[in-house]
């Protein structure tokens, strides 16, 4: 693939270690069995190390092709190798010859990493440990780069990965893909939708990875599109259309000193207008099939902001019935919380007001921030100023990440002109 | 100008829990540290070394395979450095890039001057 070639003598281009990592690990699985996976994980992992030492003076002419050497020529080591012959026996008499003979191919990668995303999105695996082996496997980010990604430890994210593992061994997941293929792949698609929501929600730190976790969600979508495997593409092109819809104003929402800009104030311009542009053209391919799905209609609602003039000029009735639409689907807390912002704009704060109140009495949405957030922009363009102080200061005890906290205590300065933090 | 050996020295290897990302950021770095000091023609040669190796020594009449060290330090590379004085050399050391990211130690040592050898 030309992007990830070097692009002069003496520069990799970004993150060409660790998108080759994936790539490798996909295709050494394929003959080494998933049961092995970590396997395969170790010699790519030896491989990069041995391209350290190599080319530390100079990058070879072609490194892609540097690295599958190297990758090939470990793994038919270890399966020649005596000691390993009992456990690994079966897997040489079949793949040896094949993987002498085989040639890194860019559609055999396609193929390989396809499959790969399958076996990590297994519906015998959880949901955590599927998103961490994605990331580990196919994205090829370390433990502590997931754990900083996720907040969460190294020790978390390994137990994740080890028990993600255990259950590839001993639900004998055959490297394939699934038979039943669209069951499994909601589970895939729903899992690159997490991680894209991991990298777009915006915290303090961290953020050049968390948008890595964006694009990384973007790849493995565009892989599936361009998979032959799958009939019936309209919840893929559903899903990227919605990624590169949110992923436009992934540099609006945030300014200069870091702070989160709400979408009422952002700085259209910004917009990227060239994701918008594929996004609208993955949307209108999904709609082809007229197959209805969340994705869908969460892809249309994002495309109506991204080609409205203004905050203000926002088709909000369209979005109004897009988000009835998508109750009808998924009747969730949040779900409604995200509605009733489109309510206000149609129907009314009031309206929208009460909505939430009753929200509030039939569900735990007020341990969320954002509800209390939301709800005090309502009572703060109705000018109720104290009811507005109130439910600011519960998203503030409520609110985990810097960046939230900091739009708060903004939110409460301005109503409280002497307001100590 | 006077003549350096460095020697690089580490536990097993400190590369090896690195990420992908800072492996590719360790060529990058190291690679620039070491082009830039060849430009500037300091760096007379720069190698990395296998893990593995002898070590022979002489004992009752013959030549022996060992004896080990008890520690499990290596020397993983090189350089032979041109620097005015050993401060010198010593503030080019620190400059290496691979101290941020891993427990490494540089040995840095002089090379003597003998008249009609070197």
């Amino acid at each position: 693939m030309k992007e990830y070639t070097k692009n002069n003598s003496s520069e990799l281009t970004g993150h060409f270690f660790r998108k080759e990592y994936g790539k490798m690990v996909s295709v050494i699985t394929r003959y080494i069995g998933t049961e092995n996976v970590e396997t395969a994980e170790d010699i790519v992992q030896e491989t990069l190390l041995r391209a350290v030492e190599h080319w530390q003076k100079e990058i070879p002419e072609n490194p892609q092709a540097w690295l599958y050497k190297t990758a090939k020529n470990l793994t038919l080591n270890i399966l020649k190798r005596k000691k390993y012959q009992k456990h690994y026996e079966a897997i040489e008499a079949r793949n040896v010859k094949a993987l002498e003979n085989i040639s890194f191919s860019e559609k055999l990668i396609m193929d390989e990493q396809l499959k790969m995303m399958f076996v990590c999105c297994h519906p015998s695996i959880s949901e955590n440990s599927q998103i961490t082996l994605i990331l580990k496997i196919l994205c090829g980010f370390s433990i502590s780069e997931i754990a900083n990604s996720f907040f969460s430890t190294n020790e978390t994210i390994n137990k994740r990965l080890v028990r993600g593992r255990k259950q590839l061994r001993e639900n004998k997941v055959n490297f394939e893909i699934p038979q039943k293929i669209n069951k499994n792949l909601n589970i895939v698609l729903k899992t690159i939708y997490l991680l894209f929501n991991e990298g777009y929600f915006p915290s303090q730190k961290n953020e050049s990875i968390r948008y890595d976790l964006c694009l990384e969600a973007i790849r493995l979508a565009k892989i599936l599109i361009s998979s032959a495997s799958i009939r019936g593409k309209s919840d893929c092109h559903a899903l990227l259309a919605l990624m590169y819809l949110n992923a436009s104003r992934f540099k609006a929402r945030i300014d200069e000193e870091g702070h989160t800009v709400e979408m009422e104030k952002q700085d259209r311009k910004k917009w990227n207008q060239e994701l918008i542009q594929r996004g609208v053209q993955h949307l209108n391919l999904a709609t082809e099939e007229e197959k209805n799905s969340i994705f869908l209609i969460l892809a249309t609602i994002s495309a109506n902001h991204c080609i409205a003039p203004s905050f203000e000029q926002t088709n909000w009735t369209e979005i109004l019935s897009l988000y009835d639409r998508l109750i009808e689907h998924e009747d969730s807390p949040l779900t409604r919380l995200n509605r009733s912002v489109a309510l206000a704009k149609v129907k009314g704060n009031r309206m929208a007001i009460a909505e939430l109140k009753k929200l509030e009495s039939i569900s735990d949405i007020g341990s969320h921030y954002l509800f209390h957030f939301t709800l005090g922009e309502f009572y703060n363009r109705e000018n109720k100023r104290n009811k507005a102080i109130d439910q600011f200061k519960k998203a503030l005890a409520l609110a985990k990440n810097g960046r939230d906290i900091n739009l708060l205590k903004k939110k409460l300065i301005g109503l409280v002109p002497n307001y100590q933090s | 100008m006077k003549e350096f050996m460095l020697f690089i020295r580490s536990e097993e290897n400190p590369k090896a829990s690195l990420s992908p990302e800072q492996l590719q950021q360790h060529i990058e770095k190291i690679g620039g540290f070491i082009k830039r000091l060849s430009d500037e023609g300091r760096m007379k040669s720069a190698q990395p070394l296998e893990m593995d190796g002898r070590i022979l020594s002489y004992k009752n009449g013959a030549i022996i395979d060992g004896p080990y060290n008890e520690t499990k330090e290596v020397i993983s590379g090189y350089y032979h450095l041109l620097a005015k004085d050993l401060n010198e050399a010593i503030e080019i050391t620190k400059g290496d890039p691979r101290f941020e990211e891993g427990i490494w130690r540089i040995e840095v040592r002089p090379i003597l001057k003998v008249e009609g050898i070197n």
